[in-house]
Order: structure tokens, then sequence, then C-alpha cells
């Protein structure tokens, strides 16, 4: 009987192409944003969080200068010492590691090919600090750091523009005016939030750096990672007071220098990232209701349109319930069938919008689910009154109607 | 003789309210029994379409009492008498009343549907009520694709695929020419003769009651004449 109804409803939907079409393209564009929005935002968000285990996890990292505000710019002030590295590493024997490092912008030279490159000086720390592992060859060891020995490891752009995809370990590159000879390949890491390559790096003995390439003594930056499950908010008080202490600066005087949460940062990110999704959501969830009021409007139409009809089915024995489910069904198959477009429309979008802003596309069955049984419940509460109108008509009125 | 299948005791059927107030029907006491065949005639106004509507059980008295089949059908609800019509009343009206764009087999097996009987057993009833009315090789076809006669055939083949016990038709002819006139009112005749089928049908044409048994006439709201013709048939 049900399929029977069903079969009937799909007759009438096809018997009213262009019309159902018109009434469907509401439920369609309302599931469609709803899908889009949502996978597009998981996307998003599980791109947010992956960006933050790149950073390495529970990393401090500390940089001279004041804290500056929103809008503010750092300013710069004394960079650190091997005392302030070395009071750190006394004073925090439980941290996961504590490295220092120095940064610049430099030419690399191989052969005849050549390209600008970060360019980090550091420690064997900070392979630990910031989680980075090595593909190919091996990191430095604790007496190249110490000599400032002239190796280094490349990253996968570096390889790429040098030795495609060749092995380029035991091969010497030129930095500024150094000779380096490669002895490892790093991890990918790809593209930062901020669109910054990632793997366009190269890394050597921080000594080594600071001698031929930065030509001075600074340490611009020390990374602190905490241990597993350690609170990075206590390691930051603990990591001020021993500073402040080094760099003797008195009680009420403002910090010279900065201590950045960066899993703070991208955390709170991904919960933006989060909350954005969600509104948007909710906002496309507003067209769906506007589209079950399309719905309702068309079978309204519907019924009056086949008044006489429904005279008919009374006079020769259908129950009320019978004409309600009908057109309740009716009003429920077109939804349904918006909701079925308006899925793989919005999948659509989002696989597109995935693969314009390289995030991933992994849409949430759930989340299918709930358009599938939120359409046809759209259509059942829209297409509710509509079809009681219809069931409660007078045999002999509806007949007689023109 | 059988028992009275229809008896309108005292009815009245009252619209509208105070100095608006119109009495269709005016304490009609009338009985029908088992296998007649009556017409109803009258002027328009004269409430024999009303009289219909409660025989037919669409529509209950204001006062007295309908009992169809020695129950009082005038008490009952609407869904109680949407399953008295669907079980016990065949329907067929002037302008036919078939769902368009719908075949002529799918029109027939309509009231089944209503009544929950399967697909198969339902073409199979609806090919044998096509029968009847002799349209076999039409089945497939649409209202449309059918002239004034054959869709009233389709109609008639409607109201008598559940065998009901009473025919309501409401001017059957009225949209036809004579020769259809004469093709449907003979069918009638024939099922009610051979099928015992009851039939009350309205007209205002007086030789399509001619083939009718009793002949009753409103006017005002309540029966003026009820004549048995001759024998033509016996009841």
């Amino acid at each position: 009987m049900l399929l029977e109804t069903i079969r009937l409803a799909l007759r009438s939907v096809r018997r009213n192409a262009l019309r159902s079409i018109l009434t469907l393209l509401g439920i369609v564009i309302g599931v469609a944003a709803v899908i889009a929005m949502l996978t597009i935002g998981a996307g998003t968000t599980a791109k947010v969080k992956a960006d933050i285990a790149k950073l390495g996890s529970n990393l401090l990292i500390v940089r001279p200068g004041a804290p500056a505000g929103p809008g503010q710019q750092q300013i710069n002030s004394r960079s650190f010492t091997d005392k302030d590295l070395a009071a750190l590493a006394r004073e925090i024997p439980d941290a996961k590691a504590i490295s220092a490092g120095a940064q610049k912008s430099v030419k690399v030279v191989y052969g005849t090919e050549s390209l600008t490159a970060q360019i980090t000086g550091t420690d064997t720390g900070y392979f630990r600090a910031r989680d980075l592992g090595v593909t190919l060859g091996r990191e430095f060891s604790d007496s190249e750091v110490r000599g400032g020995a002239g190796v280094c490891l490349i990253g996968e752009t570096v390889r790429k523009q040098f030795f495609g995809s060749g092995d380029p370990l035991s091969t010497s590159i030129r930095i500024g005016r150094m000779n380096c000879s490669v002895i490892g390949l790093l991890e990918t890491k790809g593209f930062s939030q901020f669109g910054q390559d990632q793997d366009n790096v190269v890394l050597m003995p921080l000594a080594g750096f600071q001698r031929r390439v930065a030509g001075n003594n600074d340490i611009e930056t020390i990374y602190v990672a905490a241990k597993e499950g350690e609170s990075t908010a206590d390691m930051q008080v603990l990591v001020e007071d021993i500073l402040r202490d080094t760099r003797r600066i008195a009680p009420g005087r403002e910090d010279d220098f900065s201590v950045r949460d960066l899993t703070q940062i991208a955390s709170a990110m991904a919960s933006t990232t989060a909350a954005m999704t969600g509104m948007l959501g909710a906002v496309a969830a507003i067209s769906l209701l506007v589209g079950g009021i399309g719905i309702m409007n068309i079978m309204l139409v519907s019924v009056t349109e086949r008044t006489r009809k429904i005279g008919i089915r009374l006079a020769i024995g259908a129950q009320e319930h019978d004409i309600l489910t009908q057109f309740l069904v009716e009003a429920t198959v077109l939804s349904l069938i918006g909701g079925l477009l308006g899925i793989a429309l919005g999948l659509g979008l989002a696989l597109l919008a995935s693969n314009t802003m390289s995030i991933p596309f992994d849409p949430s069955p759930l989340v299918i689910a709930f358009a599938v049984a939120f359409s046809a419940l759209i259509g059942t509460v829209f297409g509710f009154f509509p079809a009681l109108r219809g069931a409660r008509l007078d045999p002999i009125d509806a007949l007689r109607h023109e | 003789m059988s028992a009275p299948l229809i008896r309108f005791d005292n009815v009245w059927k009252t619209y509208g309210h105070g100095e608006a107030e119109v009495n269709a029907l005016a304490g009609v006491n009338l009985t029908i029994s088992q296998g007649e065949f009556v017409a109803i005639m009258g002027p328009s106004g004269s409430g024999k379409s009303t009289a219909m509507n409660i025989i037919g059980c669409l529509d209950t008295p204001s006062s007295g009492r309908y009992d169809f089949l020695g129950a009082d059908a005038g008490a009952l609800d609407r869904g109680r008498r949407a399953l008295l019509r669907n079980l016990y009343i065949g329907f067929v009206f002037q302008g036919y009343n078939l769902l368009p764009r719908t075949t002529a087999l799918e029109n027939v097996e309509l009231p089944l549907v209503y009544r929950g009987i399967p697909a198969r057993q339902r073409h199979d009833m609806g090919m044998a009520a096509l029968d009847k009315v002799g349209l076999i090789g039409r089945e497939t076809h649409t209202p449309a694709e059918l002239s004034g006669g054959q869709q009233q055939r389709v109609a008639i083949a409607r109201a008598i695929v559940t065998n009901p016990t009473l025919l309501v038709a409401d001017e059957p002819t009225g949209n036809l020419d004579t020769a259809r006139t004469h093709e449907i009112m003979e069918l009638l005749t024939d099922l009610n003769i051979e099928q015992g089928l009851t039939i009350a049908l309205v007209t205002h044409e007086v030789e399509v009651a001619a083939f009718a048994a009793r002949n009753i006439f409103f006017r005002d709201g309540n029966i003026e004449s009820d004549v048995m013709l001759g024998a033509r048939h016996a009841a």
C-alpha cells in the first residue's frame, strides 16, 4: 500500500516536472549549502589540526623583544646568549628538548642552480623540539654542533630544485660564503597556515651559521618543548622566571623577550574555524526552512488543484488517512529528491573547494544521513497542513469543484 | 420481498441559519428495497440531489433517521460512512469523474486500492468489471482517449467492481446523446436484472426514468409522487 502511494507520488512529481524542479530548488540549495559548509568546515579544521601537529607538540617559542599586542610591531632587543640557554637547560631538566636557533634568508647555490631558502642555524635538540623527522641520511652529531662543522640538512623544496628526485647526500652546496656537505633530507612539512613553504629550508649547526652566514653571535630563538602530557602553561611561567633572572630584569619592569605557545594559538584558530563552520551551517539551515515553505506552498496549490480528484477518492471510499498519506508521501518524496540532489551538489562544491584550497575532503556520513533525514522531515512537516486540508474536504463540495 | 435497503424516517435537511434557513428536505419518508431500480426526478431545488447524497452516505440528515441496510447511517462518522461507501455503494456521476491521465483499468481498480486488495487480485477484478461493461481491449486507454459513452462505462465498471449492494447514479446520461443514453441505460437495466443490483438514479429526462421500475418525483423538499411503472420487470 505504501509502495503504491510512493509510486503514485513519483508519478505526480514527474507529471508536474517543471513545477517540481522549481519547488525542489529551495531544498536542493538549502541542503547543498549545509553539506558544503559543514564538509569544507570539517576539512579546514582538520587542516588546522594537522598544522598544529607540524608545529611540534607542546612547543614554546621564545624570542627577544617585548610581547607585541595585536597590530603592534615587536620591538627588537638584545638577543639570547649561551648563558640563557645553559640556565634553561639546568633549571628545566625534565623538558623534552631545549634548542637554540637563528634564521636568515640566504641564497643557496649548487652548480649553476640557486634559490633563496630559509637557513636555520641550530643544534640537535631542534629535531626533538620541532618533531622534525629525517627521511634520508642523519641528524647532526654533537661534535658537529660544537665545532660548527660545514654540514647541513635540506628540505624537500631545496632537494627538488637542485637534485630533482635524485640523492642529495654527500654533495656540497654553498650557503652564503660557506660550503656545506649535505648529510640529510628533512621530512616534508608542506605549507604553513600562513602560506609559507616549510620545505624551502636548510638546517646547519648554529656555530657555523653564526660565523659564516649571519656574521654575529646572536641566538634569535629558543625552543622549549614540554614532555607529552605536561602543561605548556606551567612551563611558560618557569621559562619567563628563569630568563628574567639571567637577563637581570628588575621586578616591575616588562619582559624584554616574549614566549609564544604556538599550540595554544593554533588550537584557538581551530576552534574559531569550527565556530565559523557552525555559524555558516546555521545560516545555510535557514535556507532549508525557506525551501520547506516552498514545499508547503506548492502542496497547497496541488491540493486545491486536485480538489475534484480528492472528492472522487473520498466518494468511492477513501478514508481521511488515505488522502493524508497520499499528500504527505508526495511532499516527503519531493523534498527527499531535493535532499539527495542537494547532497550531490553540496559534496561536489566541497570537493571543488577542497581541491582549490588544498584542504582534506572528508565528508561525514553522519552529516549526510542527517541531511537525508532532515529533508524528508521538512517535506513531512511542511506537507502536513496542506495534506490535512485535502483530507478534511467534504466529498460533496469537492465533487462540485470545477 | 427482502428487508428494506434504504429507509428515510421523517428526514429533514436544513441549510443556513435564521432568515436564510432553507429546508432542502422537509420530513421525507421513503423506503427502497433490495433489487429495486428507482429513478428520482424533480426540478432543481426540489431536494432530489440532497436525498441522493444522503442515500449515498455522502451526507447526513439534519434530523430524522436514515437507515442503510438496517443500520443508522445518519449517525455514523465520516470514516465509517467512507467505509460504508467503499463496501456497499458504487457511484456514477454525470461528469464521469474519472482520474485523468490514469488508465481505464487503474480507474476501475481505485476503490479496491482503498480496500487494501493486493495488486494481482485487483487486476483480475478490474478486468472482470471492464468485461461486464464491454470495454475489454480498452483497459490501457486513458479517459482522454475514450468517447463519452466509453468513459461512463469505465465509471460504471469502477462503481460495480466492488460488487456493491447499491448503485447511485447522478444524471449518468446527462452528457450523452440519445444512442449512447440508450446503451448506458440498457447496461444499467441488465445489471439490475441479472446481478440484482439496486439502483437509485437521478434524472430529469422522462425517457431515462422510463427504464426504471419506480419513479419518485420530488418537489419543495418532499416526495410529490411515487409511481410503480407497469411490471416492466419484476422487482
